[in-house]
Protein backbone atom coordinates (compact mmCIF):
# COMPACT_ATOMS: atom_id res chain seq x y z
CA UNK A 1 0.00 0.00 0.00
CA UNK A 2 1.36 3.61 -0.80
CA UNK A 3 -0.75 6.67 -0.18
CA UNK A 4 0.90 10.28 -0.79
CA UNK A 5 -0.56 13.30 1.15
CA UNK A 6 -0.34 17.17 1.08
CA UNK A 7 2.38 19.00 -1.82
CA UNK A 8 3.04 15.43 -3.74
CA UNK A 9 4.36 17.40 -6.62
CA UNK A 10 7.34 17.96 -4.43
CA UNK A 11 7.80 14.19 -4.17
CA UNK A 12 8.38 13.44 -7.42
CA UNK A 13 10.69 16.31 -8.52
CA UNK A 14 12.57 15.29 -5.79
CA UNK A 15 16.06 14.52 -6.54
CA UNK A 16 18.91 12.55 -4.71
CA UNK A 17 20.56 15.31 -2.78
CA UNK A 18 23.75 16.93 -2.70
CA UNK A 19 24.38 15.32 1.21
CA UNK A 20 22.97 12.16 2.10
CA UNK A 21 23.48 11.49 5.91
CA UNK A 22 22.29 8.19 7.28
CA UNK A 23 21.54 8.58 11.95
CA UNK A 24 22.00 5.06 13.25
CA UNK A 25 19.80 3.63 15.91
CA UNK A 26 20.72 4.92 19.42
CA UNK A 27 19.26 5.41 22.85
CA UNK A 28 16.26 8.73 22.30
CA UNK A 29 18.34 10.46 24.49
CA UNK A 30 21.50 10.74 22.37
CA UNK A 31 19.03 10.65 19.32
CA UNK A 32 17.68 13.80 20.37
CA UNK A 33 21.61 15.70 20.79
CA UNK A 34 22.35 14.54 17.43
CA UNK A 35 19.03 15.98 15.57
CA UNK A 36 20.48 19.79 17.04
CA UNK A 37 24.01 18.55 16.26
CA UNK A 38 22.86 17.41 12.78
CA UNK A 39 20.19 20.58 12.37
CA UNK A 40 23.01 22.47 13.17
CA UNK A 41 25.90 20.86 10.59
CA UNK A 42 23.32 21.54 7.54
CA UNK A 43 22.53 25.24 8.69
CA UNK A 44 26.05 25.74 8.36
CA UNK A 45 26.21 23.53 5.62
CA UNK A 46 23.89 25.77 3.30
CA UNK A 47 24.78 29.15 4.46
CA UNK A 48 28.42 28.50 3.31
CA UNK A 49 27.35 29.66 0.15
CA UNK A 50 26.47 33.31 1.02
CA UNK A 51 28.63 35.52 2.48
CA UNK A 52 29.91 34.86 5.89
CA UNK A 53 28.26 37.04 8.46
CA UNK A 54 26.00 38.75 6.14
CA UNK A 55 22.07 38.94 6.84
CA UNK A 56 21.41 36.19 4.08
CA UNK A 57 23.94 33.82 5.56
CA UNK A 58 22.65 33.95 8.99
CA UNK A 59 19.16 33.32 7.82
CA UNK A 60 19.84 30.78 5.54
CA UNK A 61 21.55 28.85 8.69
CA UNK A 62 18.72 29.63 11.26
CA UNK A 63 15.81 28.45 8.12
CA UNK A 64 17.35 25.41 7.51
CA UNK A 65 18.21 24.59 10.89
CA UNK A 66 14.70 24.83 12.25
CA UNK A 67 13.17 22.95 9.68
CA UNK A 68 15.86 19.95 9.66
CA UNK A 69 15.42 20.23 13.46
CA UNK A 70 11.36 19.95 13.31
CA UNK A 71 11.20 16.96 10.85
CA UNK A 72 14.40 14.79 12.45
CA UNK A 73 12.39 15.54 16.27
CA UNK A 74 9.52 14.13 15.03
CA UNK A 75 11.57 11.22 13.19
CA UNK A 76 13.17 10.27 16.55
CA UNK A 77 10.09 10.33 18.46
CA UNK A 78 7.95 8.28 16.50
CA UNK A 79 10.56 5.77 14.44
CA UNK A 80 9.71 2.51 15.45
CA UNK A 81 12.99 0.80 14.37
CA UNK A 82 16.23 1.31 12.03
CA UNK A 83 17.77 4.08 10.53
CA UNK A 84 17.07 7.83 9.33
CA UNK A 85 18.07 8.92 6.12
CA UNK A 86 18.52 12.34 5.29
CA UNK A 87 18.84 14.19 1.88
CA UNK A 88 19.14 17.84 1.34
CA UNK A 89 19.84 19.81 -2.04
CA UNK A 90 20.36 22.94 -2.71
CA UNK A 91 18.17 23.74 -6.11
CA UNK A 92 16.56 27.05 -7.92
CA UNK A 93 16.87 29.29 -4.62
CA UNK A 94 14.83 26.46 -2.82
CA UNK A 95 16.39 23.86 -0.07
CA UNK A 96 14.94 20.60 -0.45
CA UNK A 97 14.82 17.79 1.80
CA UNK A 98 13.93 13.89 2.82
CA UNK A 99 13.81 12.67 5.87
CA UNK A 100 12.98 8.81 5.88
CA UNK A 101 12.57 6.77 8.55
CA UNK A 102 10.48 3.60 9.92
CA UNK A 103 6.94 3.92 11.67
CA UNK A 104 4.33 1.77 13.23
CA UNK A 105 0.97 0.75 11.28
CA UNK A 106 -0.81 2.84 13.87
CA UNK A 107 1.47 5.44 14.00
CA UNK A 108 0.79 5.61 10.52
CA UNK A 109 -2.86 5.94 10.50
CA UNK A 110 -2.88 8.37 13.55
CA UNK A 111 -0.35 10.53 10.88
CA UNK A 112 -2.71 10.34 8.12
CA UNK A 113 -5.47 11.69 10.36
CA UNK A 114 -3.90 14.33 11.37
CA UNK A 115 -2.33 15.78 7.94
CA UNK A 116 -6.03 14.92 6.66
CA UNK A 117 -7.22 17.74 8.91
CA UNK A 118 -4.90 20.40 7.41
CA UNK A 119 -5.78 19.79 3.84
CA UNK A 120 -7.04 23.17 2.48
CA UNK A 121 -7.00 25.01 5.44
CA UNK A 122 -4.79 28.26 6.39
CA UNK A 123 -1.83 27.23 8.63
CA UNK A 124 -1.78 30.29 10.35
CA UNK A 125 -5.41 29.92 11.24
CA UNK A 126 -4.51 26.13 12.38
CA UNK A 127 -1.44 26.75 14.31
CA UNK A 128 -3.48 29.66 16.36
CA UNK A 129 -6.29 27.10 16.65
CA UNK A 130 -4.21 24.55 17.97
CA UNK A 131 -1.92 26.52 20.59
CA UNK A 132 -5.54 27.58 22.05
CA UNK A 133 -6.07 23.87 21.83
CA UNK A 134 -2.98 23.17 23.77
CA UNK A 135 -3.26 25.49 26.41
CA UNK A 136 -6.46 24.23 27.38
CA UNK A 137 -5.82 20.84 27.76
CA UNK A 138 -3.81 20.17 30.54
CA UNK A 139 -2.21 17.11 29.63
CA UNK A 140 -1.37 17.65 26.37
CA UNK A 141 2.17 16.62 25.88
CA UNK A 142 3.21 17.26 22.38
CA UNK A 143 2.71 20.15 21.09
CA UNK A 144 2.14 19.91 17.35
CA UNK A 145 3.30 22.60 16.32
CA UNK A 146 6.53 22.20 14.46
CA UNK A 147 4.77 21.35 10.87
CA UNK A 148 2.27 24.13 11.36
CA UNK A 149 5.15 27.01 12.93
CA UNK A 150 7.27 25.66 9.29
CA UNK A 151 4.13 25.90 6.78
CA UNK A 152 2.42 29.51 8.68
CA UNK A 153 5.71 31.07 9.78
CA UNK A 154 8.66 29.74 6.97
CA UNK A 155 6.39 28.89 3.98
CA UNK A 156 7.70 25.61 3.55
CA UNK A 157 5.84 23.10 1.58
CA UNK A 158 5.15 20.06 2.76
CA UNK A 159 4.51 16.35 1.25
CA UNK A 160 4.38 12.64 2.89
CA UNK A 161 4.36 9.68 1.55
CA UNK A 162 3.31 6.66 3.16
CA UNK A 163 4.83 2.98 1.80
CA UNK A 164 3.49 -0.42 4.08
CA UNK A 165 6.25 -2.68 4.29
CA UNK A 166 5.75 -6.37 4.14
CA UNK A 167 7.37 -7.44 7.42
CA UNK A 168 5.76 -8.97 10.05
CA UNK A 169 5.15 -6.48 12.14
CA UNK A 170 3.75 -4.18 9.03
CA UNK A 171 5.34 -1.23 9.95
CA UNK A 172 5.33 1.69 6.99
CA UNK A 173 8.06 3.50 5.79
CA UNK A 174 7.48 7.12 6.06
CA UNK A 175 9.40 9.78 3.57
CA UNK A 176 8.66 13.74 4.71
CA UNK A 177 9.46 16.30 1.85
CA UNK A 178 10.00 19.34 2.40
CA UNK A 179 10.82 22.13 0.55
CA UNK A 180 12.23 25.86 1.61
CA UNK A 181 12.28 28.97 -0.11
CA UNK A 182 15.65 30.55 0.54
CA UNK A 183 16.34 34.99 0.82
CA UNK B 1 15.72 32.26 40.46
CA UNK B 2 17.85 30.18 37.63
CA UNK B 3 18.00 27.62 35.16
CA UNK B 4 21.01 26.99 33.72
CA UNK B 5 22.26 24.11 31.69
CA UNK B 6 25.25 24.04 29.17
CA UNK B 7 23.07 24.97 26.55
CA UNK B 8 20.67 27.64 27.85
CA UNK B 9 19.91 30.11 30.94
CA UNK B 10 16.59 31.95 31.86
CA UNK B 11 16.65 33.88 35.12
CA UNK B 12 14.06 36.33 36.75
CA UNK B 13 15.33 39.67 37.52
CA UNK B 14 12.30 41.45 39.30
CA UNK B 15 9.54 40.79 36.81
CA UNK B 16 12.03 40.41 33.69
CA UNK B 17 12.38 37.29 32.42
CA UNK B 18 15.76 36.16 30.60
CA UNK B 19 16.51 33.63 28.28
CA UNK B 20 19.77 32.67 27.06
CA UNK B 21 21.27 30.02 24.15
CA UNK B 22 19.52 27.53 22.50
CA UNK B 23 16.77 25.79 23.75
CA UNK B 24 15.77 22.30 22.24
CA UNK B 25 14.36 20.18 24.76
CA UNK B 26 12.13 17.12 24.30
CA UNK B 27 8.15 18.40 24.59
CA UNK B 28 5.98 19.79 27.05
CA UNK B 29 6.60 17.45 30.09
CA UNK B 30 10.87 18.88 29.54
CA UNK B 31 9.87 22.73 29.44
CA UNK B 32 7.70 22.05 32.56
CA UNK B 33 10.11 23.59 34.97
CA UNK B 34 10.65 26.61 33.03
CA UNK B 35 6.89 26.66 32.54
CA UNK B 36 6.89 26.88 36.74
CA UNK B 37 9.53 29.40 37.17
CA UNK B 38 7.61 31.67 34.50
CA UNK B 39 4.19 30.95 36.85
CA UNK B 40 6.21 32.18 40.05
CA UNK B 41 6.54 35.49 38.06
CA UNK B 42 2.76 35.40 37.44
CA UNK B 43 1.91 34.63 40.78
CA UNK B 44 3.50 37.43 42.28
CA UNK B 45 0.74 39.42 40.84
CA UNK B 46 3.40 42.38 38.88
CA UNK B 47 2.53 45.20 37.00
CA UNK B 48 3.76 44.03 33.89
CA UNK B 49 6.11 40.47 32.62
CA UNK B 50 8.84 40.83 30.53
CA UNK B 51 10.20 38.43 28.41
CA UNK B 52 13.43 39.01 27.09
CA UNK B 53 14.67 36.94 24.71
CA UNK B 54 17.11 39.48 22.24
CA UNK B 55 19.93 36.06 23.77
CA UNK B 56 17.69 33.31 23.06
CA UNK B 57 19.15 31.86 19.84
CA UNK B 58 17.19 29.54 18.89
CA UNK B 59 13.89 27.53 20.13
CA UNK B 60 11.96 25.09 18.49
CA UNK B 61 8.41 24.43 18.36
CA UNK B 62 8.17 22.93 21.54
CA UNK B 63 9.61 25.99 23.65
CA UNK B 64 6.98 28.52 21.13
CA UNK B 65 4.54 26.32 22.56
CA UNK B 66 5.60 27.00 26.10
CA UNK B 67 5.89 30.99 25.03
CA UNK B 68 2.05 30.77 23.56
CA UNK B 69 0.92 28.90 26.54
CA UNK B 70 2.35 31.67 29.20
CA UNK B 71 0.91 34.34 26.79
CA UNK B 72 -2.63 32.97 27.43
CA UNK B 73 -2.05 32.45 31.19
CA UNK B 74 -1.40 36.25 31.12
CA UNK B 75 -3.85 36.56 29.29
CA UNK B 76 -6.63 35.74 31.70
CA UNK B 77 -5.24 37.94 34.16
CA UNK B 78 -6.59 41.79 32.87
CA UNK B 79 -4.43 43.07 35.49
CA UNK B 80 -1.02 42.21 34.11
CA UNK B 81 0.38 43.40 31.27
CA UNK B 82 3.22 41.72 29.09
CA UNK B 83 5.87 42.77 27.23
CA UNK B 84 8.24 40.80 24.80
CA UNK B 85 11.57 42.08 23.47
CA UNK B 86 12.98 39.84 20.39
CA UNK B 87 15.71 40.69 18.84
CA UNK B 88 15.74 41.47 15.15
CA UNK B 89 19.09 39.52 14.22
CA UNK B 90 17.39 35.63 15.37
CA UNK B 91 15.20 34.93 12.38
CA UNK B 92 12.79 32.58 14.48
CA UNK B 93 11.70 35.62 16.37
CA UNK B 94 10.68 38.05 13.92
CA UNK B 95 8.98 35.18 12.06
CA UNK B 96 7.08 33.23 15.34
CA UNK B 97 6.93 36.12 17.61
CA UNK B 98 3.85 37.95 15.85
CA UNK B 99 1.82 34.80 16.48
CA UNK B 100 1.64 35.99 20.21
CA UNK B 101 0.13 39.17 19.41
CA UNK B 102 -2.66 37.17 17.95
CA UNK B 103 -3.22 34.96 20.72
CA UNK B 104 -3.32 38.17 23.22
CA UNK B 105 -3.71 41.62 21.19
CA UNK B 106 -2.53 43.98 23.79
CA UNK B 107 1.01 42.38 24.16
CA UNK B 108 3.76 44.67 23.29
CA UNK B 109 6.02 43.59 20.89
CA UNK B 110 9.74 45.27 20.49
CA UNK B 111 12.56 44.37 18.72
CA UNK B 112 15.81 45.46 19.12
Amino acid sequence: MRKQVGNTGIISTFKAGSLRLKLFPVPLGLAWKHCGITSDFLGDFYSARAVRGSVDANEIRHNVCYLVNEILENAVKFRTSGDIVIESSLENGNFRLCIANAISKEGALRFQDVLSGLQGRDPSELLIERIERNAADPNSTGSGLGLLTLMSDYGVQLGWDFQASSDAEGTVQLATYAVLPLP
Amino acid sequence: MEIKTSEYRIWVEDAVIHYEGTMRLSGTEAYQPIMAMMNDVLESQPEEITLDLVGLEFLNSSGINLLARFTIEVRKQKSIAIAVKGSTRIPWQSKSLPNLRKLHPTLQLNFV
